[in-house]
């Protein structure tokens, strides 16, 4: 009886331990999203970039982009609200738009092209992935040269800030 | 029987290392030249940064088993985790959450089996656990030098190192760092409070306190007293010793994620080999012995230590013109407050020892006179 | 038939059992893995010449430390995790006899004569301390160890050393972490007699060096003193009721310890080249532990043969290692490995039961 209510009490906490282990793994997701106020072109179709685009997530100013300019945001979860304010032309007027833009989990860095999201094309169209360009291999050898005298030399370990 | 003493000298015998500690404190603060807000902010920060990790110490000294030095097994769990959750790309809080769980099951691994080994070297567990976290670490660097990349699946190139597996000596936690801290986090003049580190901190305190006066608890103060007493008593000994160490490790581990969060990266091979000899001389400097120690003691060995930690480098640079005297100088420090609170505690078990075989002799002549 | 070859079989296999109960799993497995690894060596094109004058090599660096194990494990005090305080009487001595000017193979020999009041004063302490805390050796000699090399960290840097050779060129104060020892006692035993064949070199000297040690050990422990630090460490209780002094007898061991591990690392150097300061002397305890362990020896019982085997097995996995699985595998494990087995090692013998302590 006892040790059925233990092995009960048991297997429900490891439980409820994956499931918000499982939560954790959706909401705390992070993306570094690069915001781009670039011309492109999509079905022949040129979209160009426009005079000024100002970005804010959580109130705070992100971007200010002018044509061809990128700006970056970090976001946890598996969408970023931003306010644009977008200015289509020099002297033009101003336009206020609140989205949410849905991020992909399987992407690191992501790249979002602002002109083709506002002219309302699909996801494929306006959304890329950020590929880091690769490290110059530095040869950063990982076998710090330890002499034949063996024996690690704990310097670093044992001073140094705790 | 009991000869009446001072209290007061009584008083400075029983606090002779914190008092030792406020003294030195009180020589270096004024030479190392910080200012009183400086000091007191440092204080805080290492105050959230260290405490849960030096509370992870309590219940193995509770249980009769010395100075857990195996606690540097949950600090490589913790490690483990939090390299993951930097490879998955997790951030922010949900990440240190997500970390904190996938830490307990290795922690538990890992904690059984210095149980299992403790209880096969009863009477010298301090050596054996001391010598446990050097093996463990091998296999540590087993793990995270050759089985992650090619066995443990890890994506990026900024945590594995350029030759395509194993794990570069730091890895960088910026997208998590101090979002605990500063969650809630309170400013008054200049310092910063991490109300919700302090939280979780509180939340360990009073488990620790309300987990003395259960079943378990109280059967662990038992076999801390006297093994043999309790075994008799029905306690099943080596189980209650092995959950403590495994209790122990977990709240290592979880520690050691508080900490990191707070410090912003990982020093993948040397993070956790320092931090067990840290955390335990903070807590003897707060006035416990290897078989006796209280959240008080905690709170005020962090304090003294970490004081004494942040002037000892720049009050030695004033005093000799060189900046790694005092930091030798805290290390020799640490090693030796270790030192002498394990000869104290050795010394005072042989003394009892002999006064106990003296009052045997005592009574068999007084048997034989009769 | 049948019955007698079955019991035969099982007769060997108890045997067999017996055998590796009593020569211990994990000294039996690194043995095999040694085996092994001299047995692939030259598959994967490693020299075999090479390797052996590299075993050899380190064997004679590395012996005389492993042998200052040897006094503290017969009179019951447990393996001396305390090696770096004889260490740091060593390094004393090697420090001031280049500060007084000594060249040559004269530095060697004042280093050693330098060194050694130190060991004795150091080891003195050393064991009046151990003494006051019977039982609690191993933990209490670590934490020592370790303490007294981080004061001298501080000292190093505060003594007032002037060799040029020594010091920082910059500040010209304050001893190096490495110092060559290059025209003072560089290879000064190792070139002594020694034999070249091809690839294979042999250092005669070194070895002499640590047979006469080894020797000297050998009859001490046959002497009446020798035989009572025997009776001290396998039971004390007997040794005090025949009326030895038991105290005395584990300082005495202490002392002994301490003087050795000082020329040990003496020895060390002139093989390695270099004298390591600071940090240097801190992890230096444990591998001369685990080799003694390895060898067949037990927290509370130790011999020369021991020693003997057990460096030869230690100093040949570490130099063997890297070379064969590098050239296997392309990764150099060979830290990791070193790790896990030396401290396996002494874990295991830590967690034995039949040494319940007295």
């Amino acid at each position: 009886m006892k040790s059925k209510r233990v092995a009960l009490f048991r297997a429900a906490s490891i439980l409820s331990l994956l499931v918000i282990a499982g939560v954790m793994m959706v909401i705390g997701r992070g993306h570094t999203v690069y915001l781009d106020n670039k011309s492109m072109d999509y079905n022949g179709q040129t979209y160009a970039a426009l005079y000024k685009i100002v970005a804010f997530v959580d109130g705070e100013q992100v971007a200010s982009l002018s044509g061809r300019e990128r700006g970056m945001a970090t976001c946890i979860g598996q969408g970023l609200g931003v306010a644009l304010e977008v200015t289509r032309e020099k002297d033009g007027e101003e336009q206020s738009f609140t989205v949410t833009l849905p991020l992909p989990y399987s992407m690191d860095g992501i790249i979002i092209n602002l002109p083709a999201y506002l002219a309302g094309l699909p996801a494929e169209a306006y959304l890329s992935e950020f590929i880091p360009a690769p490290e110059p291999s530095e040869d950063e050898d990982s076998e710090t040269d330890v002499l034949p005298g063996d024996e690690i030399l704990p310097d670093e370990e044992l001073l140094g800030d705790i | 029987m009991k000869s009446k003493k001072n209290p007061f000298l009584e008083l400075i015998q029983n606090n002779s290392v914190p008092i030792m500690f406020i003294i030195i404190c009180a020589v270096c603060i004024p030479i190392s030249g910080f200012s009183p807000g400086y000091l007191l902010n440092e204080i805080i920060t290492r105050m959230g940064r260290n405490t849960f990790l030096i509370l992870s110490l309590l219940i193995p000294i509770m249980a009769g088993m010395g100075l857990n030095f195996g606690m540097t097994l949950g600090a490589m769990a913790g490690q483990i985790a939090l390299i993951l959750v930097a490879d998955w790309q997790i951030w922010g809080i949900p990440g240190i959450i997500l970390a904190m769980i996938i830490s307990i099951p290795i922690s538990l691994l890992l904690g059984l089996f210095c149980g299992k080994m403790l209880n096969m070297a009863k009477g010298r567990e301090m050596i054996t656990s001391y010598i446990i976290s050097y093996f463990i670490n091998g296999l540590y660097q087993l793990v995270v030098l050759y089985m992650m990349g090619p066995i443990i699946p890890i994506i990026h190139t900024s945590i594995k190192l350029p030759r395509g597996y194993g794990i570069r000596n730091t890895v960088s936690l910026l997208n998590m760092r101090q979002h605990l801290d500063n969650l809630l986090a309170i400013r008054i003049g200049g310092a910063k409070i991490p109300v919700l580190t302090f939280l979780v901190i509180a939340m360990l305190c009073l488990f620790i306190i309300l987990f003395r006066k259960t079943k378990l608890g109280q059967d662990m103060r038992a076999v801390g007293q006297d093994m043999d007493v309790a075994r008799n008593a029905g306690i099943k000994v080596e189980r209650t010793r092995i959950v403590s160490i495994i209790m122990s490790t977990v709240f290592a581990g979880l520690g050691m994620i508080i900490y990191l969060q707070n410090m912003g990266n990982i020093a993948t091979y040397s993070s956790h080999s320092q931090i067990g000899m840290f955390c335990i001389a903070a807590l003897l400097v707060g006035g416990a012995s290897v078989e006796r120690a209280s959240i008080g003691n905690v709170f005020l060995g962090v304090t003294l230590f970490h004081l004494m930690f942040i002037v000892a480098p720049s009050t030695g640079a004033k005093i000799t013109g060189d900046s790694m005297i005092g930091e030798y100088f805290r290390v020799f420090v640490s090693y030796g407050i270790i030192t002498v609170a394990l000869v104290m505690y050795e010394a005072k078990k042989r003394m009892a020892k002999s006064k106990a075989g003296k009052m045997l002799e005592d009574a068999q002549g007084k048997g034989e006179g009769n | 038939m049948d019955k007698t070859g079955n019991e035969a079989t099982i007769g060997i296999n108890t045997k067999f059992l017996e055998f590796i109960r009593g020569f211990g799993l994990p000294r039996f497995i690194i043995a095999g893995f040694l085996l092994i690894l001299f047995i692939m060596a030259p598959f994967v094109g490693a020299d075999f010449a090479t390797q052996i004058t590299n075993t050899i090599n380190r064997f004679s660096w590395n012996a005389v430390m492993v042998l200052a194990m040897v006094p503290m494990v017969h009179s019951g005090c447990g393996l001396n995790f305390g090696l770096p305080l004889g260490i740091i009487s060593g390094l004393l001595g090697a420090t001031l006899s280049i500060e007084f000017g000594f060249t040559g193979a004269t530095s060697f020999v004042m280093a050693a004569a330098i060194a050694t009041p130190f060991a004795l004063l150091l080891g003195g302490g050393y064991g009046w301390l151990l003494n006051k805390i019977k039982g609690g050796e191993m933990m209490i000699a670590t934490y020592v160890g370790f303490s007294s090399v981080s004061l001298m960290c501080m000292m190093w840097l505060l003594l007032p050393y002037r060799s040029p050779t020594m010091v920082w060129g910059m500040a010209g104060k304050g001893l190096r972490t490495t110092i060559s020892l290059e025209g003072f006692y560089d290879k000064v035993l190792a070139n002594f007699l020694r034999i070249n064949i091809g690839n294979l070199s042999i250092p005669v000297g070194s070895l002499l060096f640590f047979a006469t040690l080894a020797f000297l050990m050998w009859s001490f422990l046959h002497t009446k003193t020798g035989t009572a630090m025997t009776a001290v460490g396998s039971n004390p209780v007997f040794a005090r009721a025949s009326g030895i002094n038991v105290d005395k007898m584990r300082a005495l061991s202490v002392l002994m310890s301490t003087w050795l591990s000082a020329i040990g690392i003496l020895v060390y150097e002139q093989g390695f080249g270099f004298i390591q300061l600071y940090m240097g002397p801190f992890f230096m305890a444990l591998p001369a532990v685990s080799a003694i362990l390895i060898g067949g020896a037990s927290v509370n019982k130790a011999s020369i043969a021991n020693v003997v085997i057990g460096t030869f097995l230690f100093q040949g996995l570490v130099t063997m290692t890297p070379t064969v699985m590098n050239s296997m595998i392309h990764m150099d494990m060979s830290e990791v490995i070193r790790v896990v087995v030396s401290n396996g090692m002494i874990l295991y013998a830590l967690t034995r039961k039949t040494e319940a302590k007295t």
